[in-house]
């Protein structure tokens, strides 16, 4: 697009990738991300100095936050985003759900915001039908749901919710919202332009999470056909539309075992997951963002746009599935990103990098493109496999047991999968089992091992290198040679 | 000799039989010979195509009674003459074992202190949390290992901590 790309940088990331590959790069701070990646006065200053027209966010850090973009608007710089406005609404869950209501949005049946006294409840949940869960407005995670299956029980519950809430945050805010069971996470990835454009660039399946946070998506949704995806499709752009949405967003459904969606959440960025759509669409989003906030409108129609085949991403992060999926950080020694026919690597890996305990633990989206869903999963698999990432654990483990997982052939997907299936279990399975194929050589390089440190010559020779660590090549176990 | 590979009961018994040329071994596993070419050979990496594929494995850490490695990517622990330490260790003291360091709380993950919870002097149980650790936006507890009172606690608020460091001792 012939723009000038400008990096920020703050002192842990010195090294990094996104750094080398800026025509111009500016340190920000110290590695907190308080003191850099969130220091909006920083980034506005640095942004005024070097003269920039426009800030991408990325989707991390300041993407959704309304302030930064608010700001930016106030600068005169262009925020490649939603405006802050929009951003507000999305961002406030009860102003949003009342909107979506007036614009047909199906929500998750419940109250519209926190609910007064125990009748106000029990009419509401026999409204919505039970279950329902109560839910703290203060809480947040899990913390502060109780679930009710009856009336009776929805009394009980109430007192009890009230009390912790008040007990915990000084006062008692409940929501009452129907408990959805074996749910799918699908969502759709929108784009509206300053003309009133709004067009979705088709569902993404998200289903397969842990504790909230998505680990595989794909396209397309087993669940979806052409005629659930117009018509879904069509819901999520009225709902952008209903908060005047601008660019690149997502708007996030459940859908529950009777095939209906709720609509739950429009994220207002660019999401990890991008990649997937962008391969089944052949488009860049991004270029997309950056031409939706220079005013340009949207060259396509709604109907012009074909899925093609189908695409699946893996989020790899620097956690150890062994260890309760535990943080891994630190120098990665070598590393080697696949590649091939169908294959993208989206990564800020490269030999001799490091992994920092400062950031988010995301390192790496591998994602594959298919003429059809096996095809891709296949290509994705065989991926992982050639993706060796040395010094640190990685989720590759995990990835490699669920795209050959049968539930997960099958389609049969729900945000419990890991639980419901045992995926964690089957992953430890084929570990041992792929222990007990490599067991030989694993004997072969243990006994080289020992038997080429035990020879002192050899060991001489090695530290006469001065890469003795790693990496230097040519030396041979030759027993001839050995006196 | 006999080595015991990650969690597999059965131990494989191993030797080095022979050496011909500049870079062939053979090797016997359980009676069963492999013919073994070598690539290449650094005093952490080795790289060897075994009866007739390619393996590559590195060294992660070596100890007298442990080495760790990475065999084409797999991470694998070996353990050599299995039976000979558990009747040594049975023989000896706890104190002779070297398992002083039983009483050490140690970090599984590095880290930045967040939170110390534990206080000196006071007793812990099996599974209480003793620090809060904070790494990639993540909030990751310090167990006690067993039950036992809090002698020693080796990191301040705020402190960054490595993978196996002695967070707190007990008593």
């Amino acid at each position: 697009m012939s723009i000038k790309s400008i990096a920020v940088y703050s002192d842990e990331d010195q090294n990094s990738l996104h750094v080398k590959f800026a025509d111009e790069c500016y340190h920000i701070g110290a590695a907190p991300p308080s003191e850099s990646y969130l220091n909006i006065d920083k980034i506005i200053e640095t942004a005024k100095k070097v003269g920039a027209d426009a800030i991408h966010p990325g989707y991390g850090f300041l993407s959704e936050n309304e302030g930064f973009a608010e700001r930016c608007e106030k600068e005169n710089i262009i925020f490649i985003g939603p405006t802050s406005k929009a951003m507000e609404l999305t961002g406030d869950k009860i102003k949003c759900k009342v909107i979506m209501k007036d614009a047909k949005v199906p929500t998750v049946p419940g109250s519209d915001g926190t609910v007064e006294n125990v009748q106000e409840a029990i009419s509401i949940s026999a409204e919505a039908g039970y279950p329902v869960l109560l839910k703290s407005a203060f809480g947040g995670g899990g913390r502060g749901i109780r679930m009710a299956s009856d009336e009776k029980q929805l009394k009980q519950e109430f007192e009890m919710a009230s009390e912790e809430s008040r007990a915990a945050f000084g006062k008692s805010a409940l929501f009452v919202e129907k408990y959805l069971e074996d749910i799918r996470h699908i969502e759709f990835q929108l784009l509206l332009d300053s003309h009133g454009n709004g067009r979705h660039l088709f569902e993404r399946e998200c289903s397969i999470q842990r504790r909230h946070q998505k680990l595989v998506e794909f396209t397309p949704s087993p669940v979806v056909d052409s005629r659930i995806r117009e018509e879904v499709g069509e819901i999520a752009v009225r709902a952008a539309q209903a908060v005047n949405y601008l660019n690149a967003g997502t708007a996030e459904f459940l859908r529950d075992k009777q095939g209906k969606f709720y609509f739950i959440e429009i994220n207002s960025r660019l999401q990890v997951e991008h990649p997937v759509t962008e391969l089944v669409t052949g488009l860049d989003l991004v270029k997309l963002q950056i031409q939706i906030a220079q005013g340009e409108e949207i060259n396509f129609r709604q109907e012009e746009l074909k899925m093609q085949g189908a695409a699946i991403e893996c989020r790899i992060n620097a956690e150890d599935p062994f260890l309760e999926f535990a943080p891994s950080v630190g120098l990665v020694p070598d590393c080697n990103l696949p590649y091939g026919p169908g294959i993208r690597v989206d990564s800020y890996l490269y030999p001799g990098c490091t992994v920092s305990g400062y950031y988010d633990s995301l390192i790496a989206k591998l994602i594959s493109w298919g003429r059809d869903f096996e095809e891709a999963r296949v290509r994705e698999r065989e991926a992982l496999k050639e993706f060796r990432i040395e010094g640190i654990s990685t989720t590759i483990p995990l990835f490699k047991t669920i795209l050959d997982e049968q539930n997960f052939l099958q389609g049969r997907l729900s945000t419990d999968y890991l639980e419901r299936y045992g995926l964690i279990q089957k992953m430890i399975d084929a570990a041992e089992k792929e222990t007990r194929k490599l067991a030989d050589a694993v004997v072969a390089a243990f006994l080289m091992h020992s038997e080429f440190n035990q020879d002192s010559k050899l060991k001489e020779a090695n530290s006469y290198s001065p890469r003795s660590s790693s990496g230097w090549t040519g030396l041979t176990l030759d027993r001839k040679r050995r006196s | 000799m006999d080595l015991k590979i990650g969690s597999i009961k059965e131990l494989l018994k191993a030797e080095v039989v022979q050496t011909s040329g500049a870079a062939t071994i053979t090797i016997i596993i359980d009676k069963r010979p492999h013919e073994i070419t070598l690539l290449r050979i650094t005093s952490n990496e080795i790289e060897f195509i075994m009866d007739n594929k390619y393996h590559r494995a590195k060294i992660v850490q070596s100890e007298t009674h442990e080495t760790r490695l990475l065999v084409d990517g797999l991470p694998v622990a070996i353990k050599k003459h299995p039976m000979l330490q558990e009747i040594l260790k049975k023989s000896l003291s706890a104190e002779e074992r070297g398992e002083g360091g039983d009483k050490d709380i140690k970090s599984q993950i590095p880290g930045r202190v967040v939170n110390i919870l534990a206080q000196i002097g006071t007793p812990v149980k099996k599974g209480d949390p003793i620090v809060i650790l904070e790494s990639m936006k993540m909030q990751v507890a310090v167990k006690a290992h067993k039950d036992g009172n809090i002698r020693l606690i080796n990191v301040n608020q705020g402190a960054t901590v490595a993978r196996y460091d002695v967070i707190a001792s007990l008593e």
